[in-house]
């Protein structure tokens, strides 16, 4: 059994003027142990997906249709009350992106996470706190620090507690959120070791959501594309790289200036990303596609296996 | 001014006026306003006694609403309809005046204390701080009450005590304001400081005062009820307020006239909502904050 | 920095604002167009309080011939040793006078301000937690209203029905007059009964600005991530809502109570007028129409005081609550 299986979600957002189809069909899968990348550029979709996962949308988004099965069982079918009690992070926790702001200012951290542990087991303070210095020092931040308020934190220490705080009840799967976004190369560099440190010693499943492909390269085994809401390519993160099929990803590709290649310019993908409250019709991607043709016009293209474990949402 | 500042300041008008009318609340406040600004000046023409307001037939003193008084009589027997649209005059005057200069006086504190920073801040920022802890209606009682109370002594207490909060908004806009680099691209030119402050800076806090000012015309007119009801209100001028304080000492709570109360009370809540409405809507057009709520 | 530094800087602001309001009371009433002679002294001349002294003497009892600097040092000194002089009505020392009156008002601002400040934090919530809903608009609607209407004309809407009309309620005082209490008990059950329409009014007029503190606080506070991570970590809306949320909301709320003390001073001088509760704010108001200087000086003084040191505990409760302020900004802008 797969540990999650994403099918056909469609989740929207109700504003004034409409739905804007944030996610609009996206259908994955995860084995355990997988590090699925999942890139994009802002607006596809990609942390609307994640926040349908662990169902934390806004009060104006409603999932339309789609099974999201964590483990065999419907999330989307859940009660409120199991949900909160037995998934939400104890089994499913994220990082969220802009974790600078993750944390309550007017709590220590340490207490933030010992109350994230007290909800879901029952433990005295002090053992609850004791599991608190545990993921400090799992995490690389000095022990004494969990007495701390977040305004003490650095940016890169603050990202540090907010992944300690995710592990804190033994999840299975761990969403991060553009983890590394806001900070600067070297402190990104620590903390994607970290982050593939703690995968291998904890056997960690996890979802990077990021729009930085490298930061797919470093972490993930598995990746998939995302573009106005819909997936337009999943493969092993080395066979995308290696064996691009959708132009997009070509695109971005392309794109990536290696120290090691001749200098050469840049090739932007033309056009901007798609007004999601209408998007184009047929193929999202054609109007800004190379290669589109008529068909990518009128018909929307399904996920096929061009190879094992390698799909691509393209009519060629 | 140039034609081009003009054509440009047309536009912004024309863009504020669109933004004004896409707001409910500023429609309605707006509306209320109208009605009762007309009502007060035109009230000899529309006050239908056929005494003026200044004279009362004695016989006729504290009748409840009858179709010859609508909205009954004083203790002297003056028609309240007639005294209530007068009323008005005098206390949406007091109101605007007020709230003009204590507007006034908090830019210009605002203004120097923001854009000169220093000492000059330090000095009126603490003095702004020890004004706004005085609290402001016993100050108001203490001063009335030593200065007298004729019209413009009643402004000019009301004014100062309630220009601390247009100080600390202005200067805070200023502050903000000072760092854009269109402040630092204008000064690299040479331009002298008046001309930076009266070119640059004030077109663009202007609006923020005017909001500002609005809603504080509404709590001037509650500062001057509140004066009147305790008995320092300009006793030559029958404001809203005066005409409840009048109601409070004739006994009109024990005696149950209920329409001597209750018509000034609405109007002042209504006018002072109005106001309250007007400014919010202002504020979300012209605050640069401009958060989604 | 900590803690104690944090109390120790606020300390300092405290007392330098006293002394200012000191000098701003002192020169309230020496500077004013009315010469000092006139308002100090001409109605003890009048009225034969202080006896058959002449004009003279009673400038030079006064200390009124002294220069001003020194006039200024005395007054410092009798500000501290609690001699605001003598009533020009009653032959009563001033001290005497207000303190019978500041247990009064105390309770009243105590009792209304409790009394809104429930009110708007469960509104509040339900407000903010429901943004845009039925019950928000409804909220939103009262409270507006509320603090648009003068707060002397609420108090006289409700003595007149509750007290006037149904009878439900006594119509003045803190007690009932020629009623004799064989115990405390049914001395604090008389007060009580006198008390409830007042400290609602003040209530009511109170909840209008508060409730709109609290929910704004409140929707911002909503609106942050962390509220988000608490929701993710599995915490009930109970919790999320009263131990994470409230707690940061807290903060513009102790301000705004803060700030908005001199303003409630202002409704309690209103109230206590209305209902004849014989606080601070009713002797203002029987001063002022008296005409008695000294109680008038003497009370503004007093209310003054009380207000800068209440905003002094306020700004140590932040402190407390809030981290972040320790660390040494400056208090405004």
């Amino acid at each position: 059994m797969s540990l999650l299986e994403i099918q056909n979600l469609k989740t929207y957002f109700e504003i004034r003027q409409g739905y804007v189809k944030a996610v609009d069909g996206v259908t994955l899968s995860m084995e355990k142990g997988d590090a699925l990348g999942l890139a994009g550029e802002s607006g596809c979709g990609k942390t609307t997906t994640a926040l349908t996962i662990m169902r934390l949308l806004p009060s104006n988004g409603r999932v339309i249709s789609g099974k999201i099965l964590y483990e065999g069982s419907d999330i989307l079918a859940m009660d409120d009350e199991t949900l909160r009690k037995e998934i939400r992070w104890k089994r499913m926790s994220m990082v969220f992106q802009g974790a600078m702001n993750a944390l309550n200012p007017v709590f220590t951290v340490g207490d933030q996470i010992a109350q994230a542990i007290r909800i879901h087991e029952d433990v005295t303070k002090e053992a609850a706190w004791q599991r608190v210095d545990e993921l400090f020092s799992l995490v690389g931040i000095n022990p004494e620090r969990s007495k701390h308020y977040p305004h003490e934190f650095s940016g890169g220490m603050k990202q540090r507690a907010i992944i300690a705080m995710s592990l804190a009840c033994n999840p299975s799967l761990v969403v991060a959120d553009e983890p590394v976004t806001a900070l600067d190369v070297i402190v990104q560099a620590q903390i994607l070791n970290l982050i593939r440190s703690l995968r291998e010693r904890l056997g960690l499943s996890m979802i990077l959501i990021t729009h930085d492909l490298s930061v797919i390269a470093d972490t993930c085994n598995r990746s998939a594309i995302m573009y106005a809401g819909k997936i337009v390519e999943l493969a092993d993160t080395v066979t995308l790289f290696k064996r691009p099929e959708h132009p997009y990803t070509q695109g971005l590709l392309t794109n990536y200036p290696s120290i090691k290649e001749e200098k050469r310019r840049f090739a932007p993908i033309a056009g901007s990303p798609p007004d999601l409250l209408s998007p184009p019709s047929g193929c999202r991607f054609h109007p800004r596609c190379p290669r589109a043709k008529e068909s990518c016009q009128s018909e929307e293209p399904e996920l096929i296996e061009v190879e094992r474990g390698h799909y691509v949402s393209c009519h060629r | 001014m140039s034609s081009a500042r003009l054509v440009i300041y047309r536009r912004r008008l024309g863009d504020f006026l669109k933004q004004f009318r896409e707001s409910r609340l500023g429609i309605l406040g707006f509306s209320i306003l109208l009605f009762f600004i007309f009502t007060a000046v035109f009230a000899n023409y529309l006050s239908h006694s056929s005494t003026k307001a200044t004279e009362g037939v004695l016989s006729e003193r504290l009748q409840p609403p009858s179709p010859s008084h609508w909205l009954g009589t004083d203790e002297v027997g003056r028609d309240l309809l007639t005294l209530i649209m007068y009323g008005g005059r005098i206390s949406l005057l007091i109101g605007l005046l007020a709230a003009l200069i204590s507007g006034g006086i908090g830019a210009l504190v605002g203004l120097i204390s923001g854009f000169y920073g220093g000492w000059k801040d330090d000095v009126l920022m603490r003095g702004t701080d020890i004004m706004m802890v005085i609290p402001g209606l016993p100050l108001m009682v203490v001063l009335a009450a030593t200065l007298g109370t004729s019209f413009w002594n009643i402004i000019f207490v009301i004014s100062i005590t309630g220009w601390t909060g247009t100080a600390r908004i202005v200067r805070a806009q200023v502050l903000s304001l000072k760092e854009r680099p269109f402040i630092e691209s204008v000064r690299a030119i040479g331009a002298s400081d008046s001309r930076i402050i009266g070119l640059h800076l004030l077109p663009n806090i202007f609006p923020l005062i005017v909001a500002e000012m609005v809603i504080r015309i509404g709590i001037a007119i509650l500062s001057e009820a509140s004066l009147a009801f305790l008995g320092l209100g300009d006793p030559l001028n029958i404001s809203w307020g005066m005409t409840l304080n009048w109601a409070f000492s004739c006994g009109a709570l024990s005696g149950n006239y209920w329409w001597y109360i209750i018509p000034p009370g609405i109007c002042i809540t209504l006018v002072v909502l109005g106001f309250t409405f007007v400014g919010y809507a202002l504020d979300q057009i012209v605050n640069p904050r401009i958060r989604r709520r | 920095m900590g803690m104690r530094d944090f109390v120790l800087r606020r300390a300092g602001v405290c007392i330098v604002t006293i002394f200012a309001v000191i000098t701003v009371n002192f020169f309230l009433f020496r500077v004013m167009p009315a010469s000092p002679v006139d308002m100090l002294v001409s109605p003890l001349l009048g009225e034969g309080v202080g006896g058959t002294e002449t004009k003279e003497e009673l400038i030079r009892s006064l200390g009124l011939d002294k220069p001003l600097w020194m006039q200024f040092v005395i007054y410092i000194q009798n500000v501290f040793t609690g001699n605001f002089g003598y009533s020009f009505i009653t032959p009563r020392p001033v001290i005497g006078i207000i303190s019978d009156g500041l247990l009064n008002t105390m309770v009243l601002m105590l009792a209304g301000n409790m009394l809104a400040i429930l009110m708007a934090i469960v509104l509040g919530v339900l407000a903010a937690w429901k943004r845009g809903s039925r019950t928000d608009v409804m909220s939103l609607t009262l409270a507006l209203t509320l603090s648009s209407m003068p707060m002397f004309w609420v108090g006289g809407i409700i003595l007149m029905i509750l007290s006037v009309r149904l009878g439900m309620f006594p119509l003045f005082g803190t007690t009932t007059i020629g009623l004799s209490h064989p115990n405390v008990l049914s001395y604090m059950v008389d007060y009580l009964h006198h008390l409830f329409l007042p400290m609602v009014t003040m209530g009511l007029v109170s909840f209008g600005g508060l409730f709109l503190i609290t929910r704004s606080a409140l929707v911002d506070v909503f609106s942050e991530d962390y509220i988000i991570t608490a929701k993710a970590v599995g915490m009930s809306n109970r919790t999320t809502i009263f131990r994470n949320a409230l707690r940061n909301a807290m903060l513009p709320l102790i301000t705004m109570i803060a700030v908005r003390l001199g303003f409630m001073i202002g409704g309690s001088v209103l109230t206590e007028t209305v209902f004849s509760w014989p606080g601070l704010g009713w002797i203002i108001y029987n001063a002022v129409n008296m005409r008695d200087y000294p109680i008038l000086q003497g009370a503004f003084m007093i209310i003054t005081i009380v207000v800068v040191l209440a905003n002094f505990a306020a700004d140590i409760i932040y402190g407390y609550l809030d981290p972040r302020v320790r660390v040494g900004a400056s208090t405004h802008a």
